[in-house]
């Protein structure tokens, strides 16, 4: 938790606890975006559904409160289009600053995961 | 870093256009629905089915649109908008309340911006057209009580040369100066200058150029001149192709090079200058005495300087004052008494109009502090009593579940609302008062000038003190109101009894708070209407009825000293003929205005103190001059024609002077040493006020005007009719003379020595305007306590009244609170006067600060205000109709 909380610190806002949560959502949002290019907010909660392989149940309606705070940051750019089946949807792709900010919380990500792996693994060996 | 900054862009964004956004969103919605929907058909459900578990996967359609909402606009400034225009409509609806409130606010709210649009103007804004001017500070001579603003030359030129704080230090004096362009000359005023002079004070002239680096150095050689925006404007049409063109100034010919901005009115706080050349020019402007550019001796120059970066005032006071002592060791004659030097932020100078304006205004200021802390206790006392019959809607609106901290930002939002609405009449009510302060301008020969005006500063000031007074009178009221327990409320049907009480207590309170404020300002304005009827009839010490007065200078036209001499006698005698005329004189100088002048001098046989300061006022007059203005000769004679010669110089002291250096001998027959030479005394004068109402004795020298070439005089004429009549005829007598002569300043003297009660002007008739406000403001106060709580008890007087009780007895009873309010409100009001009416006496003239003739004479009209505005309700009273009054509730 504490560790989490440090990657939000870096975004230069304290945000409450119960946005911790979305912050990683954000951040896998980010990263389905990177992955797969524009994609609707609809796209977006299945492809995270389906890589988190149905672990993560979340309300698809959420998905919307992180793509807004990721618009106004301006890592995300949003446009009408037409979906597969022709119907009238939002797309939404990566921008630059996107980009980098993806590149830097991945690596924080993943620095802080490893620590938490040693530290719970340490643990274990006592 | 900046994301915050993105964030709140965007958010301002979707406030802006939230309906477009909202649209937006739905739409989005309903296709991401539309999708799940579709998956759910695929795998098998039903469409019925399938729609339904869609709903349930996106989440609640009504709560995400709400957090989308939030997210996209600015949910606070919802909040205030709403609460906002919740007031407009309450307030709308009770517009009787309103228009009172904002009436009382204004007129609180007003008298502050007013006085602040005065200080804004002078203490705020001493040099306009100066930048930075808290870099820019004033030096005087000496420390403490002994400083002169004034210095000499050389050391002006030493202290130039020799300091490390100052990246410019100008010095300057202002002349009266005679103008010619094209046809008739102009008496205009004008001011002689260091050459650094607008470089220094960073004015950025309008065309043309300031004074060169060159334009310092030779003395006579420099004649270039810089003319302000107004002179511009007035003499030369406005036109930009004045530069380089010639004018004539005293008889020189000058190049004009310049023309100053439109703001910049000259270094001297409140005067305005016209025109400005180079201090090498100084000879030809003043051609009398000795050359003031090489006599260490003589001080006229006021000296200004702007620090350098990173140099405090603080830090350049020391090295001054160092640095002045070495030089007054080196030259010991020329600086006896004053050695040090003492540096003045542009404010707080202490001489000139910031000294004149300090005082009065900084007082006037706390005044009308006081006009709005009353203004605040009478509008929380209404919003109180409005509270009382607003108290079901609060307990309705509580045990709907609105929180206390919700009701109270409800009514914070009203009585800001209230407020800034004052505030905005505030502001419209000063715009038309801040030019009351030019009427205040006491009349003077000297360029008095103030361009006051409503800038942003006054606005913003205009709008903090509404804000402020807006939580003041607001935030007891609110808690109070909301401070109610919902059930009871509810269960009384109208809230009239229980919480009445404390609410009647608080609301008397505040009556009574407001009794005691207005004591206190009424107090303050009859202090000072005293002083201000006392200063104007005090008795200086000469006679100032009677006397004209009309001024002339030969110097521009060219008179010599013998020429001047004879022109000067020549028209004393044929105004003495003229039928009317009982005394006639001249003289440099006018008591009692803005103007002196010193010498130091030596007294003879007098043993003096090492460096002791012996100073004298002195006065150049000719025969008949104590006559003339009734001052009292105590012993010898009066100038005579003849005392002309400087080898038979004489001089008339006053007995101040005389006292002080011969005490218990005759001075008739003693010498003094003054401008080198030994003049015997020949006459002592009864000691008068000669600069202020408030002086401590001043020993004062009158010259013989006849001794020096002073082409510059006033003429003084007592007269036994009407002095206008003869103004006119001495003009002509003058005219007869030389038809070319300007004649200026033709005023009596009665209205010229006005000046020196210019503060008592100022602050009587202020404050005697903040009083009337106070006790309009209390009488109102205590109007509505004792209407709403007569009110309050209309069921128990007329239960009274038909139990027997006649109107008598009601009437009695319903004043007797108004009574008690106000004899417990005006003893604390008479205690709080006695103590802080002390912390006025520096305005007060002629009256004590403990004054009995003000406080019985103010206690006597409160309480008859108070009385009258008990006895309307208590009259009221006794109408009730005892049968209506039962069914009441």
């Amino acid at each position: 938790m504490i560790l989490l909380w440090y990657v939000h610190r870096r975004e230069g806002m304290s945000e409450s606890k119960s946005e911790i949560l979305q912050g990683t959502l954000d951040l896998m949002v980010l990263k389905t975006l990177a992955a797969m290019g524009p994609l609707h907010g609809y796209g977006i909660a299945r492809r995270i559904e389906r890589i988190s392989e149905e672990a993560l149940q979340i309300n698809q309606g959420t998905i919307y409160a992180s793509l807004v705070r990721l618009l106004q940051r301006g890592w995300i750019s949003a446009t009408w289009g037409a979906s597969e089946n022709n119907r009238k949807a939002k797309f939404y792709s990566l921008t630059r600053a996107g980009r980098k900010r993806l590149a830097a919380e991945a690596d924080n990500w993943e620095r802080i995961s490893g620590v938490i792996g040693r530290v719970l693994r340490l643990a274990e060996r006592r | 870093m900046f994301s915050w900054i993105k964030v709140l862009g965007s958010r301002i964004r979707g406030w802006v256009s939230i309906r477009h956004v909202d649209e937006d969103f739905s739409e989005e919605l309903a296709t991401h629905l539309e999708m799940l929907t579709q998956e759910n058909i695929r795998r098998g459900m039903t469409p019925e089915q399938a729609r339904r578990a869609a709903r349930v996967r996106l989440g609640g359609l009504t709560q995400l649109r709400e957090t989308h909402r939030e997210l996209h606009g600015l949910p606070a400034v919802d909040t205030i908008l709403k609460d906002a225009r919740y007031a407009f409509r309450t307030l709308k609806k009770d517009f009787g309340f309103t228009a009172v409130v904002v009436l009382t606010l204004a007129l609180g709210i007003g008298a502050n911006s007013t006085v602040f649009s005065w200080i804004n103007a002078t203490l705020l804004n001493p040099l306009p057209g100066v930048a930075d001017q808290t870099r820019v500070v004033t030096l005087m001579r000496g420390s403490g009580d002994r400083i002169s603003s004034s210095f000499s030359y050389p050391d002006y030129a030493d202290l130039r040369d020799r300091n490390h704080v100052f990246s410019g230090l100008v010095a300057s004096a202002i002349y009266p100066m005679s103008l010619t362009y094209n046809e008739k000359p102009e008496r205009i005023w004008g001011t002689v200058v260091s050459e650094n002079y607008f470089d220094a004070f960073r004015v950025k002239l309008q065309y043309g150029r300031g004074f060169l680096p060159a334009e310092g150095k030779v003395p006579g050689g420099a004649p270039v001149a810089v003319i302000s925006y107004h002179l511009w404007e007035s003499s030369f049409a406005g036109n930009p192709a004045i530069v380089g063109q010639k004018i004539q100034l005293n008889n020189h010919t000058y190049t004009l090079v310049g023309v100053a901005p439109r703001e910049f009115l000259g270094s001297y706080t409140a005067l305005r200058s016209e025109i400005w050349v180079p201090m090498m020019m100084h000879r030809q402007i003043f051609p009398i005495g000795e050359d003031l550019l090489k006599d260490r001796g003589d001080s006229w120059l006021i000296i200004q300087g702007r620090l350098k970066p990173g140099v405090s005032s603080e830090q350049a006071q020391p090295e001054l004052h160092t640095l002045m002592q070495q030089i007054a060791e080196q030259y010991p004659k020329e600086h006896e008494g004053r050695q040090g030097i003492s540096v003045y932020a542009l404010w707080k100078v202490p001489f000139g109009a910031t000294a004149f304006l300090g005082t009065v205004l900084l007082s006037l200021m706390a005044i009308a502090g006081v006009v709005l802390l009353l203004a605040c206790a009478n509008v929380a006392n209404l919003m109180l009593v409005r509270g009382v019959s607003r108290t079901r809607e609060m307990g309705i609106r509580l045990s709907l579940g609105a929180t206390r901290g919700r009701l109270v930002r409800q009514l914070l939002t009203e009585s800001m609302m209230l407020a800034i609405l004052g505030g905005g009449v505030a502001v419209l009510v000063t715009l038309w008062t801040s030019k009351a302060f030019a009427s205040l301008r006491p009349p003077s020969q000297l360029p008095i000038w103030l361009s006051i005006q409503v800038d942003h500063r006054v606005l913003l000031a205009s709008l903090a003190i509404s804000v402020l007074t807006g939580v003041v009178f607001g935030l007891l009221p609110a808690l109070r109101a909301s401070g109610i327990n919902p059930a009871s409320v509810v269960k009384e049907a109208s809230g009239s009894v229980g919480g009445g009480r404390r609410k009647i207590r608080l609301s008397s309170g505040l009556a009574v708070a407001q009794i005691a404020l207005s004591l206190l300002m009424l107090v303050f304005a009859g202090l000072m209407i005293r002083s201000f009827q006392k200063a104007q009839g005090f008795n200086p010490g000469f006679n100032a009825n009677s006397v004209f007065l009309a001024s002339y200078d030969l110097l521009p036209e060219g008179y010599t000293n013998e020429q001047a001499l004879q022109f000067h006698q020549q028209l004393l005698a044929k105004i003495e003929a003229l039928p009317g005329v009982r005394a006639a004189s001249l003289s440099d100088w006018v008591p009692l205005g803005f103007m002196s002048s010193s010498s130091s001098f030596v007294p003879e046989g007098y043993q003096s103190k090492p460096h002791e300061l012996i100073e004298a006022g002195i006065a150049r007059v000719s025969p008949n001059y104590l006559r003339t203005m009734e001052i009292p000769l105590l012993e010898g004679r009066e100038f005579r024609v003849d005392d002309t010669k400087k080898n038979r110089s004489v001089v008339i002291i006053n007995q101040a002077l005389a006292e002080r250096y011969w005490p218990q001998q005759d001075a008739v027959g003693k010498r003094v040493r003054i401008d080198g030479d030994w003049a015997t005394v020949i006459g002592i004068a009864r000691t008068m006020n000669y600069y202020h109402l408030n002086e401590s004795p001043v020993p004062f020298i009158y010259l013989p005007l006849y001794r020096d070439y002073v082409p510059s005089v006033t003429l003084h004429v007592r007269v036994s009719g009407n002095p206008a009549d003869l103004a006119l005829a001495a003009q002509n007598a003058i005219h007869d003379m030389n038809a070319n002569l300007p004649v200026f300043d033709i005023t009596e003297l009665a209205t010229r020595i006005q000046v020196a009660s210019g503060v008592q002007r100022i602050a009587g008739s202020t404050v005697g305007v903040f009083g009337l406000l106070a006790l309009a403001l209390a009488a109102l106060g205590i109007y509505g306590v004792i209407a709403y709580s007569t009110n309050q008890r209309t069921h128990e007087i007329g239960i009274r009244m038909a139990l027997g009780a006649h109107p008598r007895d009601i009437l009695g009873l319903v004043v007797g609170q108004g009574v008690h309010l106000t004899l417990f409100g005006g003893g604390i009001g008479l205690a709080a006067s006695l103590l802080l009416a002390r912390l006025l006496s520096r305005l007060l003239f002629g009256v004590t600060s403990s004054d009995p003739f003000t406080f019985i004479g103010v206690t006597i009209l409160l309480a008859g205000a108070a009385l009258l505005a008990c006895y309307i309700p208590a009259r009221r009273a006794t109408k009730v109709d005892p049968l209506v009054a039962l069914r009441y509730e």
